[in-house]
């Protein structure tokens, strides 16, 4: 039972980095279905950085670099050039996919140049439950946390989260008040691709430390349907990465719990449940406006005349 | 005298393709006043506003702010010399707070929501702006956002603030306790610039006024206390006086459009029309006063089968039609025009002949095919017959300018030989020719014996038109006049809701 | 100073789509040439084996051609939504769908005789993509859910399905607990044409063709078009919104199911998880370098085709196959980073004057 908490904590953190970085973007007005080649350009870069130098937390560097460049890419294409995001945050998937198995495929199932192990918190770990489930994560586990409430902040304290959240709401106003769209939409698409980038070297350094084709495995498109599941609140999709997270969790060890219930048909819960909460949304948007970005989605340029 | 003015607009010239915007225009604004700045669409005082605000270069002629020359590249730099505009469409987050929408664009690195919620109420205080800065923008009314516009001005010390139309949107109690705000920010040594077309509200609340027309300046600086409305109006519209031209008014044949006891939703949800009764009559034109937002357009919508109603009847040539399909009244023979051109009477990305085929492509259909040459057939005719002026016709319509597109959309409609004809703001946003074209075909459908129902803001286009004049207030048709023999400061008082007994109907 | 600033063009420049599309194509072979070298790989070797694995015969064009097949359906399915302004991300997972309708008629008329069968499996291919698009059609329909996230969350759902259905309920209990469904019957294949070639080609083109003609010159198509640019305007000529969005978005889930079952009867001899290959994702890249005609899709699966099975072909000579992954990727970026100039001109303005610019002073 401590097994599926830690697990379920450690598979979440997994979730929320990349919805963070998705959460970010979409804010901005950008939605981004590249998530999943963003995580597997920083899973396999991670990996092979690890591979190369031995330091893990090169590895991770790299992959947020990788993640990040990965999602400018999709940034130059539909902040800059105004292409549509839903085509090419698709292809951007198809070809971070295609890239990192190109890239990787000399060290497909080769052992790992370095992992980042759990943090040693001395006597804290041997507290009963909160013990292991707290204390004995990986880095990455504080590093969610530490990314989830730094979102909160930037986004609803900050000058810079309220010029973000502003051109992802209403890009004119944005501009009007003399921000610039485009500076900040690239700027969220870059944090966004990064964070994705973390959550693959996470895969690939922590929880199965080694490459191979097709790792990320949907988790991608997880992190997308948690940032509708928490209604673009980095609290709420915190919630949302922890049932999400034990949804996998569980879905290794139901057979040791002796429950005669497919594992693949428990998988399908969190795509089912963001369907349902979307259809909730938009029955309460009658009333009142839908929490997503209202400018999610449209590419902006300033008329010129 | 005093020294240097607070503005000082010198000979501005502003061309565009084919129009001379602003022909010399110049304006001159002192310190703690409210200067009207009058004149009809397209006299040039958007394009004039523009120049000071800096989103438009002058071609020629300076722009001076307490009589420094300025040179502004960009709106941020007008913004940063001091002048504010509150545009007719407000530029509002509406997911975000009054206080996170004032302070956008000119926040601290750090947000103390109730510190910046305080001191936005401080500001919104001392100049009798009430609001409530920690409310979303989504849930205040028309009047509210404008305030919110103003505040944002306010916020970063704009000491000139341009606001272009703004009562069109308000209620006439809005717009009276925006004129005492204006009044308190004059006060406080501030220049407001007050764009309208509206006479009274000029005389209401203003101190000064200058009138533009035809891109000049006919009048500069007039102080309001020493004119009249009467006088204004003339300058605005120039010697040639419209009112002679009228067209004769015949005796009306039978009803056509009946509509009695109407009740509508507007948008929101809230009701915008009470029990309506109305009749329109073959070969009149009867038309529809109001301040904007008091139920035309929902009336309009209601009767082309556009928007539901809650209770009451539309009949047609007798028929009922309450529950029709638009599709099928146009069968029977009512057309709409509607107030959104582009969006609603056209489809933006489509073709010329796509766009003129809207009403009637059924009758090209082979089977289930559209035989494309007569499409194209019926869309030149279309375009001959109402001077639309275009490229290849299977271009999209993105490239005709708003006087032809008009010309396609009413052409449409009316090619239908209509029995009832609905036309909301027809003319408005159109350059003096579009105006008469459209205008012209109105008067030519009313000889021929059509039934129409004409909503407009511009009283001298309906007094000119009309032979029935109705003034909706609220949502209810509350007075009734003969445009031939009434006063316009009677009419304009039952637009504010004020009945007169003799109009009352 | 000067800046650039893009002007939209009244009209997109004529014949630029194809010019846009070279580009791309140019765009991506030059990026496969740099990525293949820095893996000592020569790019013209590989390109040369690439075409003639492709389209270099006639057994290498009927290969391409199946290939087409998936890849043109799917991008038809996205295109006769996008027509009208909605997105159907939802291919991949109604060509699962389809390809499991088909499979359940396959179980229950394993004793058919062919032409029934194989009429049966496809009518049940494209009920099965219909059925998964009709959740999100409904909820767009009648209470406007974005159709993007609903298709897009239901692609996983449907693979979870099929993994279900071939790890569970219909795995073959010979397959040694491989998560494989037993063999179709015999009768369940579709014909051959030539080289490799099965029926399926002339099914995709005889879709793909009918739809081209109902999209441009039937009323239907007509009345889609005026709904996708405008709501309002559609509700002012009468057309009723909901109705189309229902039939279009069902019709776009049938025709993707129907790839599944093509798919299936055509070129797989089982039901695997691996039926669909990404021609869902795929479509959506061929369907918006068609520009939502379905002509063009027709043209853009084919060469799709023959950049996949060429991208095959080199895996015999060391290649790994995803360098075909990239390269369509890369024809994508580059034809919308090229279509870009289609609608809009550069224009090189003074810094700082606005883009009405004849009147500015330049500084």
């Amino acid at each position: 039972m401590i097994g599926l908490l830690v697990a379920t904590v450690s598979f979440g953190a997994l979730l929320y980095l990349a919805a963070l970085g998705e959460l970010i973007s979409e804010k901005a007005g950008v939605l981004n279905l590249g998530v999943e080649g963003m995580m597997a350009m920083g899973a396999v870069s991670a990996f092979m950085a690890a591979h190369q130098t031995g330091n893990p937390w090169i590895g991770l560097v790299v992959g947020i670099l990788a993640g990040a460049l990965t999602g400018l890419l999709h940034g130059w294409f539909t902040v800059v050039l105004g292409a549509e995001q839903v085509v090419s945050g698709l292809s951007l998937t198809i070809l971070g996919l295609g890239f990192a198995a190109y890239m990787g495929k000399n060290v497909v199932g080769r052992p790992p140049g370095a992992v980042l192990a759990p943090v040693d918190w001395g006597p804290l770990t041997d507290i009963p439950w909160a013990g292991p489930v707290l204390f004995g994560q990986a880095p990455f586990v504080y590093l969610a946390v530490l990314v989830g409430i730094a979102t909160w902040f930037v986004l609803s304290r900050t000058r810079a989260g309220l010029a973000l959240r502003a051109a992802g709401e209403s890009a004119s106003t944005a501009d009007a008040a003399g921000h610039s769209v485009v500076g900040l939409r690239l700027c969220a698409v870059g944090i966004g691709g990064g964070l994705a980038g973390a959550s693959g070297a996470y895969l690939t350094l922590t929880l199965t430390p080694q490459w191979a084709e097709g790792i990320t495995a949907g988790r991608g498109w997880i992190a997308v349907a948690l940032v509708i599941f928490g209604a673009w609140r980095p609290g709420r999709a915190a919630v949302g990465a922890l049932l999400f997270g034990g949804l996998l969790a569980l879905k290794t060890r139901l057979q040791t719990f002796g429950v005669d219930f497919s594992p693949i048909l428990l998988s399908m819960l969190p795509y089912v449940s963001t369907i349902a909460v979307l259809i909730a949304i938009s029955v309460r948007a009658r009333n009142r406006p839908s929490p997503a970005p209202a400018a999610l989605g449209t590419a902006y340029r300033r008329e010129e005349r | 005298m005093s020294q240097a003015a607070a503005v000082e607009l010198v000979d501005i010239w502003k061309r565009f393709p084919g129009v001379v915007a602003n022909a010399g225009a110049n304006l001159r604004v002192e310190r703690g006043t409210v200067h009207a700045v009058l004149g009809e669409n397209g006299a040039g005082k958007s394009t004039l506003m523009n120049v000071l605000s800096g989103v438009y270069r002058p071609d020629e002629g300076e722009v001076r702010l307490d009589g420094t020359p300025q040179r502004f590249h960009t709106p941020a730099d007008a913004l940063a010399a001091g002048i504010g505009m509150v545009h007719q469409e407000f530029r509002l987050v509406p997911s975000f707070t009054v206080a996170e929408n004032v302070v956008l664009g000119s926040a601290e690195r750090i947000l103390r929501r109730q510190d910046v919620e305080a001191r936005v109420d401080e500001v919104a205080r001392r100049f009798g702006l009430a609001t409530e800065p920690d409310r979303p923008v989504w849930q205040l009314s028309m009047g509210e956002r404008q305030r919110v516009e103003i505040l944002k001005a306010l916020w970063r010390d704009a000491r000139i603030l341009i606001l272009d139309e703004p009562t069109a949107v308000l209620t006439p109690n809005e717009a009276d306790e925006l004129g005492e705000v204006l009044r308190h920010m004059a006060d406080d040594g501030r220049s407001v610039i007050f764009i309208s077309h509206k006479l009274h509200e000029v005389t209401g609340f203003c101190d000064v006024a200058t009138v533009l027309r035809g891109g000049e300046t006919v009048a500069a600086s007039l102080p309001v206390a020493e004119t009249d409305a009467a006088t204004l109006a003339n300058l605005m519209v120039g010697s040639t006086s419209l009112a002679g031209e009228r067209p004769p008014y015949r005796t009306p044949g039978e009803v056509r459009l009946a509509v009695s006891g109407l009740c509508a939703l507007d948008d929101r949800g809230l009701p915008a029309l009470h029990d309506v009764d109305l009749e329109i009559r073959s070969g009149e034109i009867v038309g529809i006063a109001g301040v904007a937002g008091n139920g035309q357009r929902e009336l309009a919508q209601v009767a082309a089968g556009l928007r539901g109603s809650t209770a009451g009847s539309v009949h047609l040539d007798g028929k009922d039609v309450t529950s029709a399909p638009p599709r099928r009244r146009f069968g029977l023979g009512l057309c709409y025009i509607p107030e959104d051109r582009i969006g609603v009477g056209l489809a933006p990305r489509l073709s010329v002949v796509e766009n003129a085929v809207l009403r009637t492509y059924k009758g090209h259909r082979r089977g289930p095919f559209l035989v494309g040459s007569r499409l194209t057939a019926y869309c030149r005719d279309l375009v001959e017959r109402f001077g639309v002026r275009t490229g290849a016709l299977g271009d999209p319509i993105a490239g005709l300018s708003g006087g032809n597109l008009q010309r396609l959309l009413v052409g449409r409609e009316l090619s239908g030989r209509p029995d009832v004809v609905v036309a909301a703001q027809p003319t408005r946003g159109l350059d003096v020719q579009g105006v008469k074209a459209i205008q012209d075909l109105l008067v030519a459908e009313r000889d021929a014996g059509t039934a129409v129902l004409l909503i407009s803001e511009d009283l001298d286009e309906l007094l000119t038109l009309a032979d029935r004049l109705l003034v909706m207030h609220e949502g209810r048709i509350v007075a009734a006049f003969d445009p031939m023999d009434s006063e316009r400061s009677v009419i304009g008082e039952a637009m504010a809701g004020h009945l007169a007994d003799e109009g009352a109907a | 100073m000067k800046r650039p600033v893009l002007v939209r063009r009244h009209r997109p420049l004529r014949g630029g789509q194809p010019l846009a599309f070279a580009v791309g194509l140019i765009l991506a072979l030059a990026v496969g040439a740099v990525l293949l070298m820095a893996a000592d790989h020569e790019p013209l070797r590989v390109y040369q084996r690439m075409f003639e694995k492709s389209l270099g015969d006639q057994n290498a064009w009927s290969l391409t051609l199946n290939r087409a097949v998936p890849l043109g359906l799917a991008g038809l399915a996205v295109a006769v939504a996008g027509s009208m302004g909605l997105w159907n991300i939802g291919a991949e997972g109604q060509i699962l769908a389809g390809a499991i309708g088909a499979a359940w008629v396959a179980r229950i008329g394993g004793t058919w005789p062919g032409p029934m069968l194989l009429t049966g499996m496809l009518v049940g291919a494209v009920i099965g993509g219909g059925l998964l698009a009709l959740v999100p059609a409904m909820a767009r329909a009648r209470i406007g859910v974005n159709e993007i996230i609903t298709t897009l969350m239901l692609n996983e759902i449907a693979l979870r399905l099929l993994q279900w259905l071939i790890h569970g309920p219909w795995k073959d209990p010979d397959s040694y607990n491989f998560p494989l469904t037993p063999v179709l019957p015999a009768q369940a294949h579709l014909p051959t044409l030539f080289g490799r070639a099965h029926f399926g080609v002339i099914i995709a083109g005889a879709v793909i063709l009918v739809f081209g003609i109902a999209a441009s010159r039937t009323a239907w198509g007509y009345e889609l078009r005026v709904a996708g640019s405008s709501a309002d305007t559609a509700r002012y000529a009468g057309i009723s919104l909901k109705r189309k969005i229902l039939t279009v978005l069902l019709l776009s889930g049938g025709v993707a199911g129907l790839a599944g079952g093509v798919e299936l009867s055509g070129t797989a001899d089982r039901l695997t998880e691996g039926i669909s290959n990404g021609f869902g994702y795929a479509g959506i890249i061929v369907a918006a370098l068609a520009l939502m005609r379905p002509s063009g899709v027709a043209a853009v699966a084919l060469l799709f085709g023959a950049v996949q099975v060429g991208g095959q072909s080199i895996q015999i000579i060391g290649v790994p196959a995803s360098i075909s992954t990239i390269l369509q990727a890369f024809i994508l970026f580059g034809a919308i980073g090229a279509g870009v100039f289609v609608r809009y001109s550069l224009r090189l303005v003074p810094t700082g004057v606005d883009a009405s610019g004849e009147g500015g002073t330049a500084a």
